[in-house]
Formats: structure tokens, C-alpha cells, sequence
């Protein structure tokens, strides 16, 4: 088949590499017919995080169809349409009975390694490097899925994959983001970052009755997106952050800010590597715990701090004085996806939630590379790549430059 | 990992062709016989970091790797003299009773698996069984268990027979969690090398290394098989690495 491989910094292509198996009883192979580049794919891309190999299949949002289940699947059937939650829950553990399944006690094959980083092993995650089990990603025609009956929804006919193929990561990523913030009627929600994730908690915490949310980026292209979805765009390069938050807010801060930004390129859990590796990566790190600094400072009094972008390895001059003396509380982790599915899947069928909003590029897989460079980079107005792995490579568009399509 | 390698890279096999050579090397009996087992153990670390194309792996293989170098480059007489007995221990929560847990143990037939990461072992009956860990350059090493002591729903206790070149012990408790949380299981492994003088380096590897190796690996694939019926697997996974994965 063909998928996206990782081969080495900055490079990823697209290579013909064995089609997966069902190796455990309780494994189905999904045909993905659908599938998304993500923010935390791009530090992969950039090799922080030290445990990728070269070869890796990149991509943990996808979805498709079931073509082969092993011998235990009991819920899961041939020919069901599926998406597929990245956070990988074995179902039987106490943190997925207790409905935290991205801390899975028993996906991550590399637990081990994943200990000597965290101390103890967070879930598996599909192509998501070597910390996290190591599995190959979705970003490739066909996938192998684990304990498919406990990780695979079903999605009722009618909708289209551009609405549901989102339930696999970002939406609910967002929605957690916003349910972190525990958002009373009216309060005021200042969001970092207007990334996919910051769109959805945007769009999560009207839904959770916030007052207002204002919208902090730098990019005018995605502060349009926010102000498009109800929320006051605030740029941080015009604006001083924390003086535009009082003036806003009659001087007392927002009650909660989400750090949709994080600053997951800093995967160092191996010591030494860690200032080496800080080094080459400084234009990354001003920018990145700024965010979070700049939440903690901006949040008010007794406020919450939501923290639902990615962080990796370690974060300098956190300013825990603020943190203390304004008596705040932070609530972060990867997302419990499977917990929000089900509501998220009803608000899309109510239309109270429309995740196609962010999409702005459709390429074929062939051209992901292409939506790997626009995607860092910003440019062409990128917001969200969708990838079809089917899809023969545009005419004329094989040196990899693709049009915006769709939203945008 | 927290055991530096002083090679560049991942020049493991290099290693490894040096065992072969190395192994009949030493002077005088027991000073041959510590310097088999180092190389014996440190060999089992590079086979285990080898056998899988991660980083975890690689950093197995580097940390198997700078065992063997050391014992390889250490010079005859510069052997730690003191007595090491290694011993480690781990505890994990499974989601079970302790009688189901201790009925998986004793009579389920799982300990062939569950070890399977670092030995083959069958099960000759209920109390003895047979393991064989395999080492660079084609060699083995093996020894029987007979279980000493259990008291069902608690414990279960075994010790290898007499006459083997590790003599090694080990011992599962089985103690109710807290809440719903199920029960708290320990593995506790003893090896008595022979003469009770295994190298100090060979020791500290011991000690920072085979505990989450065998039996870290050990508990969590206990864990995972009695919980899920399964044990996460990487065998086969796709990539372009394609030979290898
Ligand atoms: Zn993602
Ligand atoms: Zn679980």
C-alpha cells in the first residue's frame, strides 16, 4: 500500500511499504478513506521528538472502512464506516473504565520507554513515534486497529467524512480544551492559538455557554476564522496580550485561557539531549511557552489555565509565582476521545457543530508532503489538510504544489 | 537510559562478533566463569534491544552493548571482588481478584508468555518448568524452576534446581488494591551468580537495567494478558523499513 513515511528531519514522502495484518484477535484492518495532517504531526516532522525511526507511518486521524476483523471482534463488522480515536483504549483497564482512555495502562507497546520519560506510560497512539507504542499511523491506505471493538465508532449514514473524520482527534481535543475550562454562563474565554484545535474550543466553549471568547493568533487569515465563529480576534503582534485582555474584560482577566499552542517539539526526556537539542530549536521555544507563560499571566485571579496543546519534554521559566500567588488551577492532557465522541457526533447531527468550517486544503496522499510544507509554513492560507489516500495524484501537480480548496 | 555507552552508535554487532570471540577468553577459573556471566547477561540485553527495530530498541541494544563492552575491555584481576547478589523488584495493579490472578499464575498456562520476552520456557507440570535464554552467537543458557511455595489467592515462589551457572530465584505476591482497583502484584527475581561474585559493573547493569526488562516487561505483559487477553505486539508493523519491522 501506499503511506506516508517519515525519513528523517524534514523529510517525509510517500512510499509503497507492506499492507498491515491482524495480528491480535481482537484487530481490524480499516480500508481509511479518509485522513488529516495534524499540528503535532509537524514535530515529528521536525524531529524533536526523539523516537521516531526512519520508515515510520506517520498520521493518527483517520477513518475508512472495515475490511477485516480478527476473531474476536464481536461489535465490529466488515463493511462498517468507521473513524478511528488516536488515543488507542484496550477497554479493560481501570483508566479506560473510568473513561480516561489516553492514559491507557495497556496499548503502549514502548511503555517502558514511555515510563523513563513520564514516569508512568500514557496510552498508545497511532504514528505517533516510539514513546507512544510505535504503531503505524493512518496516513496510508489501509491501517490495523486495535481492540477494535472498544476504539472503532461507527458513524450513521448521511454524514459525510469531512463532518465526522475530526471526532478522531481535534474536535474533541478542542471540546476538552473548553470542558477544562469549566465555563459558567457569560464568562470570558481568551483561547491561544487559531489552529484547528483553537477553532474547535472556540466553537466548543459557546456551546458550553461561554459569554465571549476571544481569540489570540498572529496570523490574520486565522484570526479571520475566529472572528468568523463568533469570537474577538486579539493580535498578539499589534496588541500586548495581557494589556488588550483588561481592556476587554473591564481590567479583571479572563475567567479561563486555553493554551491551544503548546509546545510538544520539546520531546526530551534523555537528559543530556535535552540543552543540545533546546539549542537548535530556540525560535521554536520563544515562541511556544510563550503562549503558556503569557496564559498564566493573563488569566485572572483564581482563574483556569487549559492546556490542551501538546507538550513533550520540559518547559523553562514557567511562571509559577503567578501561578501560585493567583490561586489558579491548570487542567491538561491528551485527549479522552472516546469519552466525547458520542456527544460530538450528536451535535454534528443537530448542525450545532459544523467541523468542515476548518478545512482548507483536500490533496490527494501523493501530495501530503506538499500539505506537510504549506501547513508549516502557513502559507497558502493553510488551516487543515484532508488527505485521500485513493486518490490519484492531480495532473500537473506532481512537483507537489496543490490549489486551496474548499473552505477557504 | 540511565547507563552511558561508550560506544559512538549503534555499533552493536560489532559487539556482537566480539562475544563470539571472547567468550572461552579470562584467566583462572572463576575469573573465566564471572566474565562468562557478564557477557552472558549483557548479551541478553543486546538480543532483546536487537530483536526490535524502535528506539527503545536501539537504546537496549546501546545499553546491552556497553555491558558487554566493558566486561570485554576490562583488563583480567580488575574484577570487582565484593559478593553481588542482583535482585529486583516490581509491583503492578491488575484489574482482577487476587485468587483470579493467582489462578492465572499457577494453572493458566501463561507464564510461557508472559516471560516470553526474555525466555522459552515450557511448563513441565504444574511446579516445574524449563527456561532457556538465548544468547549472541548462537548459545544458550538454561535452567529448571520448581515452585517452593504457594498459598493460593497470595504467593507463589520458585527456585532453579541445582547445578546451574545462574542460579536464580524468584517470587509473585498477590495483595487487594485499594477501591475498585483490583490487586496489587509484585515479582521479586533473585540471581546468584556463581560463587556470589558477578563483577561490579556487571551488578550496577543489574541493577538499573534488568529490572525493567524482565521484570517491568514481565508485569505489564501479566497485566495486559490477563486484562485484555492480549500482549501489545509491534510484530509485523508496516513501515518502509519493510525486512525489518
Ligand atoms: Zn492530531
Ligand atoms: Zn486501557
Amino acid at each position: 500500500m501506499k503511506a506516508l513515511v517519515w525519513q528523517g528531519v524534514n523529510r517525509v514522502g510517500v512510499e509503497t511499504v507492506p499492507d498491515p495484518t491482524i495480528l491480535q484477535p481482537t484487530d481490524a484492518i480499516v480500508r481509511i478513506t479518509s485522513t488529516a495532517i495534524c499540528g503535532s504531526d509537524l514535530h515529528l516532522l521536525d524531529g524533536y521528538i526523539p523516537t521516531m525511526v526512519h520508515g515510520d507511518i506517520l498520521g493518527h486521524e483517520f477513518m475508512g472502512e472495515v475490511v477485516e476483523v480478527g476473531r474476536e471482534v464481536r461489535k465490529v463488522k466488515v463493511g462498517d464506516r468507521v473513524i478511528v480515536p488516536f488515543p488507542i483504549a484496550c477497554g479493560h483497564c481501570w483508566f479506560c473504565q473510568h473513561d480516561l482512555t489516553s492514559l491507557c495502562d495497556n496499548s503502549n507497546a514502548n511503555a517502558k520507554l514511555a515510563e523513563k520519560m513520564f514516569g508512568y506510560a500514557p496510552s498508545g497512539i497511532y504514528g505517533y513515534s516510539h514513546l507512544t507504542g510505535g504503531y503505524a499511523g493512518g496516513q496510508a491506505q489501509f491501517a490495523r486497529t486495535l481492540y477494535a471493538d472498544d476504539n472503532l465508532f461507527k458513524i450513521p449514514g448521511g454524514l459525510t467524512d469531512d463532518q465526522v473524520l475530526f471526532l478522531t482527534d481535534i474536535l474533541p481535543t478542542g471540546y476538552m480544551g473548553a470542558l477544562n475550562c469549566d465555563i459558567q454562563a457569560g464568562d470570558t474565554v481568551a483561547v491561544y492559538g487559531c489552529g484547528p484545535v483553537g477553532l474547535f474550543t472556540i466553537m466548543s466553549a459557546f456551546l458550553l455557554g461561554a459569554g465571549r471568547v476571544i481569540a489570540i493568533d498572529r496570523f490574520p487569515y486565522r484570526l479571520a476564522k475566529a472572528a468568523a465563529l463568533g469570537a474577538d480576534p486579539l493580535n498578539y503582534e499589534q496588541e500586548e496580550v495581557l494589556e488588550a485582555l483588561k481592556l476587554r474584560t473591564g481590567g479583571r482577566g479572563p475567567d479561563s485561557v486555553v493554551d491551544a499552542v503548546g509546545m510538544e517539539s520539546h520531546g526530551l526526556g534523555l537528559g543530556g539531549l535535552a540543552d543540545a537539542v533546546k539549542q537548535t530549536t530556540r525560535v521554536l521555544e520563544s515562541d511556544r511557552p510563550h503562549a503558556l507563560r503569557s496564559a498564566i499571566i493573563s488569566v485572572r485571579k483564581g482563574g483556569t489555565v487549559s492546556v490542551p496543546g501538546v507538550f513533550g519534554g520540559f518547559g523553562d521559566k514557567i511562571p509559577l509565582g503567578a501561578f501560585m500567588n493567583k490561586a489558579l488551577t491548570m487542567r491538561t492532557g491528551q485527549t479522552h476521545v472516546h469519552r466525547f465522541v458520542p456527544r460530538l457526533l450528536e451535535h454534528i447531527v443537530k448542525g450545532e457543530i459544523d467541523p468542515t468550517v476548518i478545512i482548507s486544503h483536500r490533496l490527494s496522499l501523493d501530495e501530503a508532503p506538499h500539505g506537510y510544507h504549506i501547513f508549516k509554513h502557513k502559507e497558502d492560507h493553510c488551516v487543515k489538510c484532508v488527505l485521500d489516500p485513493w486518490a490519484a495524484p492531480r495532473q500537473g501537480n506532481a512537483s507537489g504544489t496543490s490549489k486551496a480548496m474548499g473552505a477557504d | 537510559m540511565d547507563v552511558g555507552s561508550p560506544l559512538g552508535g549503534p555499533a552493536t554487532s560489532g559487539i556482537a562478533d566480539a562475544l563470539k570471540g571472547a567468550l572461552p577468553g579470562g584467566t583462572g577459573k572463576a575469573s573465566q566463569e564471572q566474565r562468562r556471566v557478564t557477557l552472558i547477561l549483557g548479551g541478553v540485553l543486546l538480543t532483546l534491544g536487537l530483536r526490535r527495530v524502535s528506539f527503545g530498541g536501539a537504546a537496549l541494544a546501546l545499553a546491552g552493548g556497553a555491558l558487554l563492552y566493558r566486561e570485554l575491555s576490562r583488563q583480567s584481576g580488575q574484577a570487582g571482588a565484593e559478593t553481588h547478589m542482583a535482585e529486583v523488584t516490581r509491583s503492578i495493579t491488575i484489574g482482577k481478584s487476587a485468587a483470579e490472578l493467582y489462578r492465572f499464575w499457577r494453572e493458566g498456562g501463561h507464564l510461557p508468555r508472559v516471560m516470553g520476552h526474555f525466555a522459552e520456557i515450557t511448563e513441565t507440570d504444574m511446579d516445574q518448568a524449563h527456561w532457556t535464554v538465548r544468547v549472541p552467537g548462537g548459545r544458550s543458557l538454561s535452567w529448571d524452576t520448581r515452585v517452593v511455595e504457594s498459598r493460593p489467592g497470595e504467593l507463589v515462589s520458585w527456585q532453579s534446581l541445582p547445578g546451574t551457572e545462574l542460579p536464580n530465584r524468584g517470587e509473585v505476591h498477590f495483595r487487594p488494591a485499594p477501591g475498585d482497583r483490583g490487586t496489587e502484584v509484585t515479582l521479586r527475581l533473585h540471581f546468584q551468580p556463581p560463587g556470589g561474585t558477578l563483577g561490579a559493573a556487571a551488578a550496577r547493569a543489574l541493577n538499573g537495567l534488568v529490572p525493567s526488562l524482565l521484570v517491568g516487561d514481565a508485569l505489564r505483559r501479566f497485566k495486559s494478558l490477563v486484562e485484555t487477553g492480549e500482549i501489545p505486539t509491534l510484530d509485523r508493523n508496516p513501515s518502509a523499513r519493510a525486512s525489518t519491522a
